[in-house]
């Protein structure tokens, strides 16, 4: 046995909870879970459905723990695990699972593939077998922590700039895009670059909120490679800059992942964990019930669709809120099918557009969800996640779908700038705080 | 700052984390001690650039805004 074998065995003995042990033991092999498989239904290979990929580890499981696998390996389909095993167990979980969980939703006995998955990937983080690209950008995540001080000019400076924006698209020469503001009520958490900051911005401007922005993105490269610590310690840094400056609530920027790590993972990983965390989907949602946006739908007047991203909607409830959003700020929006908790992954999901060497591979995982675009007769698909955003831009023009692809936040400020316009709305609005009643 | 580059990147129009991602294929094309120079548009590259250096042991250069465009010179150590 390897180093290698030796050193993911016992990662893999150390993530063998109750959950893990039912996902391992309770497949029937109905092959059920095939069909509902967006990597199976574009490449109906059996090696491409979930049973099949779970077997690569079910197989070194059963050698393990399977009293007739330890005797009879070959009775029950047990075998050791091999270096070359790896290789193939990298290619099968991080290349061929968007850990989407979508056949965990249509599996008779609920078994759970993505975990068997995250299992594996962890194996194979800890031996230095996971995508080089995912491992740096977790590491220069955890880099931007410990460096603060360097990195804090840059931003601010970068931040400063986008104040500038926001003054322009408000008309209000006092809007601010605070940073590191002690006792603000929500800390806002983008993810890197202004395409999630300035929408945001806007927004809050509109209805009063007292936010600041987070010196901090929210996209956790570790969680991805189920590399635990990694992704505690960039989370963490997320965690102590809400506890420092106080804050109620944390608001995350429209991302899949960030909105699993720190809604309903974080929570577990930290003893003190004071805050509400919500995505901007979410706030945004309410704000219109509420009546607190104005808006004019007519400003975006094409076909729109929406796509699910799996961590935001079957894996994270959030499905109703970003259709109380589209039906308040479109003229068109047409529901894509099936969608909800059944929709498909885009193909790009758990990290699969940050590696560049496995482009084709999620193009053809993706042809599902194209035919689910091109059906609907939507000129723009809206998606909630920029993993799946740079997955449908990238499918679009890999499938000449002539689709744009655009984020719900971007479609809310068309629709409230528009309404502004119209209505002439006063430049500064009457400040009001978050919860308090309108 | 005026270098002269062994390979030139125009990452412009390219959203996180892409620019990071082109720039960690890119390094392995120069050689050891070679030189990048890129132009990207996103504000996220501020950040992320100087975090991708210092955890993967290269050289930042330098990194600078000229006007919307960012420029950045990379070089590679290892």
């Amino acid at each position: 046995m390897s180093e290698h074998v030796r050193q993911a065995l016992a990662v893999f003995e150390k993530s063998l909870d109750r959950r893990l042990l039912a996902a391992l033991e309770v497949c029937a092999r109905c092959g059920i879970c095939a069909e509902s498989c967006h990597v199976f239904a574009a490449e109906p290979d059996f090696r491409n459905a979930p049973a099949a990929k779970a077997e690569a580890v079910r197989r070194f499981y059963r050698r393990l723990h399977d009293p007739i696998g330890r005797w009879f390996p070959w009775w029950v389909g047990a075998k050791d695990l091999t270096e070359a095993d790896l290789e193939e167990l990298a290619e099968i979980a991080f290349g061929a699972c968007t850990l989407c969980r979508r056949c965990t939703m249509n599996c008779p006995m609920g078994v759970d593939t993505a975990l068997i998955m995250r299992a594996a990937r962890a194996m194979l983080t800890a031996v230095g077998k996971a995508p080089e690209m995912l491992a740096q950008l977790a590491d220069a995540a955890i880099a931007r922590e410990e460096n603060l001080e360097f990195f804090r000019e840059f931003y601010i400076d970068q931040i400063r700039e986008l104040e500038r924006e926001l003054q322009e698209q408000t008309g209000d020469p006092d809007a601010r895009i605070p940073v590191e503001k002690v006792g603000a009520e929500i800390l806002y958490v983008a993810l890197s670059g202004a395409h999630t900051i300035l929408p945001a911005a806007i927004l809050f401007h509109a209805v009063g909120a007292d936010w600041t922005l987070s010196l901090f993105e929210a996209a956790n490269y570790g969680y991805f490679l189920a590399d635990l610590q990694r992704a505690k310690a960039i989370a963490r840094r997320i965690v102590d800059e809400a506890r420092r400056l106080g804050v109620k609530e944390i608001i995350l920027a429209e991302c899949g992942h960030a909105y699993t790590v720190l809604r309903w993972e974080a929570p577990n990983w930290f003893d003190d964990f004071p805050f509400r965390v919500r995505s901007i989907i979410e706030a945004a949602a309410e704000w219109i019930q509420q009546g607190r946006l104005p808006l004019d739908p007519s400003a975006n007047p094409e076909p729109v669709t929406y796509h699910d991203s799996c961590n935001l909607g079957r894996n994270g409830g959030l499905l109703e809120e970003p259709r109380v959003i589209l039906r308040a700020v479109v003229q068109d929006f047409r529901e894509m099918t099936p969608n909800r908790a059944e929709n498909f992954c885009c193909g790009g999901g758990a990290g699969l557009v940050a590696v560049p060497e496995w482009y084709e591979k999620r193009m053809r995982a993706g042809r599902r969800k194209v035919e689910q675009i091109r059906q609907t007769g939507a000129r723009i698909v809206v998606a909630s996640c920029d993993n799946c955003r740079l997955q449908l831009g990238d499918l679009s023009e890999y499938y000449g779908l002539g689709v744009r692809v655009s984020g719900l936040m971007d479609l809310v400020v068309n629709a409230y700038l528009a309404a502004r316009v119209k209505a002439a709305v006063p430049a500064v609005p009457a400040r009001v705080h978050a919860g308090e009643p309108v | 700052m005026e270098v002269k580059a062994d390979l030139t990147l125009d990452l412009k129009g390219l959203l996180c984390p892409m620019p990071v991602v082109k720039i960690n294929q890119a390094i392995k094309n120069v050689p050891i001690g070679g030189i990048i120079e890129a132009y990207a548009t996103d504000p996220g590259v501020m950040a992320d650039i100087p975090a991708w250096c210092r955890s993967t042991g290269n050289e930042l250069v330098t990194i600078e805004k000229q006007d919307k465009v960012i420029r950045f010179v990379v070089r590679r150590l290892k």
